[in-house]
């Protein structure tokens, strides 16, 4: 007796081991046999949408395939945003990722450079082929590649020159409102989409209490939501600053050309476009809820859909959520931002048009190469880009399909892109002690600490100061840069050295474009930058989108050349004379 | 006592015979040195590991085709070829003196070949890439360039390595420097009008024109510029819209030639109707109507906010 205990002492933990493995095993076996039956085709597919329309959608989806491709089963791995990263990145790396997976956000650019590379299989050779599952639709025939609104720019990985992911949906960012509360405490049908109106509707709505005696909050927000409203309504009315600083007139002002226009006195805080661009900050955070830079997404949202706010930011990834919490309680309405008029007596002078929005497809999925059914990955992925497979699963999920020719949701059809518009042209960011002293100051400003004059009295002085140490520091990464630029030449020019006809001339003008690209201007460029903030920009020069005096009598000489000829018998160009 | 003597035992088989076994195979799986079934399959190896950043196990593939290579073939000097690259590029650990002899060793045995034409422009690269915070030697960097452009005067390297050392004068922005390399850069053009360079070199006359402050002279290398690039067409970025924005606001402002300018304008709206540059091209034709307007009337244009 004695002799069995001391056998069950020795062995017992060795034995439970061995159990709990076994019996993890069979559990595994079990789960993966009702997931597809034996001898199926399983492809997993990882991706961080929890939202319960994601889930349906690719299980619907999946059905949809499996009718077609009876042996062929989609398993899903849904992981929280907040372990995506590592759980994408130990998968890859112990080699059992999911056959396909989404791919961008969650994991740094460099690092996730590296894991194209490395894991993913390069869809380049497909993008000049039509979609199969195109056929008999109005994108019959055309390239893959021509069949998605952003042209699959996003999915082109610059580094790699090879495409390598598939954009399933498109992205925007709009004003959601409680249509019902705003009629309630406004009267208003619709929203207002002129700025005076906007502001007046959110003071009407402020002096109503609900029937607990609560305050109604006009705009829900949140450290979250808070550069939507910049971005969208506020940076725009800093494009003007480009007729100032855009020295090297490449329509952009880049965070150099602003420090020099700041140190040379070409432009201060007194600038219509920056002064006004952060009183409409002033007047809109006014709206806010209490405290709103120390809230999250979720207590703006919870607000929200408590009906004690009616205005909130947010993006079509939240159309379909904030309608079923809306569900059977109100009625959600989407908005534009709402614009100043041309003639409004502060605004109109900087309002110049509409925030422009590139359009660039998102919810981008790869095809990893340790998958066992490559070929079936890539095709489930056509499926889902195809034109009505497209339109189906984002109306499914309740987001902007990003294949062209295909139809919207009608709510989010405020959310069609302004291709003609203006953009921010505030860079203030150059890092280091002027970016802390930045944030320092901008955060009590958000929430009304001090006044844009205190803000501007302890910051300009500072910015000027400090600005150029910070940008020097700044351009350390400019010639690291470089060296990996070269490396990565080194690869497609070995590429290209080992390669035959039409491949190698395909990477020989990629490694010379590349080279002049990358390693020739930048060199040229830095140079400009560098003598433009040692020395500034000629004093006497007039402004970068202006005529010169020598420009303007050359334009005068041309003029009169050309009247004079067309007193002659000229016929004038109608294109040149509009 | 019988008890001990059996753990002593399994003790003694265990350091002795299990022990060295695993451990030979651990060590075995750890080697630094690869093993292939030829040169040049180690070859292809190295290069798939460079380009995935694997830089240790490219070395090993590369040593690999080096050390088992006949000295005389082709894949020694490719497999020396590869060494140096790797050392040259690698981050971190890079070794540029060892690869500039790997370099050196490639230029000697294979003087005429493509691989030595690399090899030397590979050694100017390594001259100007210098680490953070310090400056490259110039007169070094160019002497570098100039050996290639004068070994290799028909190779591409060749035409690489004049670009490159015409850069370094023009990225001086100083006039001396500018007028220097224009005449040198118009000579390469009527040298080698179907170089694969042209563009670039039409791109630096450009920079050229513009130290120089002559405008319709920039305007016109820009164009020719833009008219000789060479387009890939899988990548997606390589669009012409930046190339027509500079075209336009160069003809514009620089050089007053509206008619130009218009053109480029229009040719942006039309062919990339996203841009973010398209609403800025449509106020500028405004602008234009207006300006001319009123130099007609023989009034000053409007002045910018």
């Amino acid at each position: 007796m004695k002799r069995l205990r001391g056998i069950v002492a020795k062995y017992l933990p060795v034995s439970v081991i061995v159990l709990v493995f076994l019996w993890s095993i069979v559990a595994i076996a079990l789960y993966r046999a009702a997931q597809a039956p034996p001898g199926a085709i399983v492809l997993r597919i990882g991706h961080w949408q929890l939202e319960a329309s994601v889930r349906e959608m690719f299980e619907e989806m999946a059905d949809a395939y499996r009718e077609i491709n009876p042996n062929v089963h989609i398993v899903q791995d849904a992981i929280p945003e907040m372990v995506y990263a590592q759980w994408a990145t130990t998968q890859l790396m112990g080699g059992t990722a999911p056959d396909i997976l989404q791919v961008g956000g969650m994991i740094p650019y460099h690092l996730l450079v590296q894991y194209y590379n490395r894991y993913m299989v390069p869809l380049t050779p497909y993008v000049n082929d039509p979609n199969p599952y195109n056929e008999g639709t109005s994108l019959e025939g055309v390239p893959l590649r021509s069949t998605f609104k952003d042209g699959m720019r996003s999915s082109y990985v610059e580094e790699m020159q090879e495409y390598i992911s598939i954009p399933l949906s498109q992205f925007g960012v709009r004003i959601f409102y409680n249509r019902d509360l705003l009629k309630q405490l406004t009267g208003l049908d619709e929203a207002p989409t002129e700025y005076r109106a906007f502001l007046e509707a959110c003071r009407e709505i402020e002096q109503h209490r609900n029937d607990k005696n609560q305050p109604y909050v006009a705009i829900a927000s949140s450290r979250y939501h808070l550069p939507m409203w910049e971005n969208m309504l506020m940076d725009p009315l800093t494009y003007g600053i480009k007729r100032v600083a855009d020295f090297n007139r490449d329509g952009f002002v880049s965070n150099d050309e602003l420090y020099v226009a700041f140190k040379t006195g070409r432009i201060t805080f007194d600038h219509p476009s920056i002064r006004l661009r952060f009183q409409m900050l002033w007047e809109i955070s006014k709206h806010f809820q209490t405290g709103y830079t120390g809230l999250t997404r979720d207590e703006a949202v919870f607000l929200f859909a408590q009906q004690r706010a009616v205005f909130m930011t947010t993006g079509t990834w939240d159309a379909r959520s904030l309608q079923e919490q809306a569900d059977g309680k109100f009625n959600v309405g989407v908005m534009d931002f709402p614009r100043p008029l041309p003639d409004d007596p502060v605004y109109g002078e900087v309002m110049e048009g509409p925030q422009y929005e590139r359009v660039l497809g998102g919810f981008p999925f790869s095809i990893v190469r340790t998958s066992k059914h490559p070929e079936v990955a890539l095709d489930f992925l056509m499926f889902l880009a195809g034109k009505e497979q497209n339109e189906k699963l984002n109306r499914i999920i309740g987001w902007i399909p990003s294949v062209v020719d295909t139809e919207l949701d009608p709510l989010l059809k405020a959310f069609e892109p302004h291709l003609r518009g203006v953009y921010g042209n505030f860079n203030i960011f150059l890092g280091g002690e002027t970016w802390i002293k930045w944030l320092q100051m901008y955060s009590q400003f958000q929430i009304h600490q001090i006044s844009y004059e205190d803000m501007r009295a302890e910051f300009e002085p500072f910015y000027i100061k400090h600005g150029l140490k910070d940008l020097e520091e700044q351009q350390k990464d400019w010639r690291r840069g470089m060296v990996n630029n070269e490396q990565f030449l080194a690869g497609i020019r070995a590429r290209a050295m080992h390669a035959e006809g039409a491949e190698a001339q395909s990477f020989w003008i990629k490694y010379r474009s590349l080279t002049a690209s990358r390693q020739i201007w930048p060199e040229i460029s830095r140079a400009r930058q560098m003598k433009l903030v040692e020395i500034g920009p000629d004093l006497g020069a007039v402004g970068p989108y202006e005529y010169s005096p020598e420009v303007l009598d050359r334009i005068r000489a041309r003029l009169t050349e050309d009247d004079t000829d067309s007193t002659v018998g000229r016929v004038p160009d109608p294109a040149s004379s509009q | 006592m019988n008890e001990l003597q059996g753990a002593r035992i399994q003790m003694r088989v265990f350091c002795l015979i299990v022990f060295p076994v695993v451990l030979s195979a651990l060590l075995s799986a750890c080697s630094d040195r690869a093993t292939y079934a030829s040169p040049d399959e180690a070859l292809q190896d190295g290069w798939r590991y460079y380009t995935l950043g694997e830089h240790q196990a490219s070395i090993r593939a590369f040593e690999f085709a080096y050390e088992t290579a006949d000295r005389d073939s082709l894949l020694y000097a490719q497999a020396a070829y590869g060494l140096g690259v790797v050392w040259q590029l690698r981050r971190p650990n890079e070794d540029v003196l060892l690869a500039s002899r790997y370099y050196d060793e490639v230029i000697a045995l294979r003087p005429d070949h493509d691989l030595a034409a690399w090899s030397m422009l590979a050694q100017g690269r390594i001259l100007h890439l210098v680490p953070v915070g310090e400056t490259p030697d110039y007169d070094a960097v160019r002497a570098a360039y100039q050996r290639v452009i004068e070994t290799f005067p028909n190779h591409i390297a060749g035409h690489e390595a004049f670009v490159y050392y015409h850069a370094t004068y023009a990225a001086t922005l100083e006039p001396e420097d500018a007028a220097q390399s224009l005449e040198a850069l118009e000579a390469f053009l009527e040298q080698y009008p179907d170089s694969p360079f042209t563009s670039a070199v039409w791109s630096l006359k450009a920079v050229c024109y513009e130290t120089l402050r002559m405008p319709e002279k920039r305007l016109h290398a820009e164009i020719k510029a833009f008219e000789t690039a060479e387009i890939d067409p899988e990548n997606p970025f390589q669009d012409h819209a930046w190339r027509y924005w500079t075209l336009a606001t160069v003809a514009e402002f620089d050089a007053g030639d509206f008619d130009t300018a218009r053109h480029y304008y229009r040719r942006l709206i039309e062919e990339y109707p996203t841009d973010i540059r398209i609403y800025a091209s449509e106020q500028a034709l405004e602008r234009m109507d207006r300006t001319e307007a009123r130099l007609r009337a023989a009034q000053q244009p409007e002045t910018q906010p």
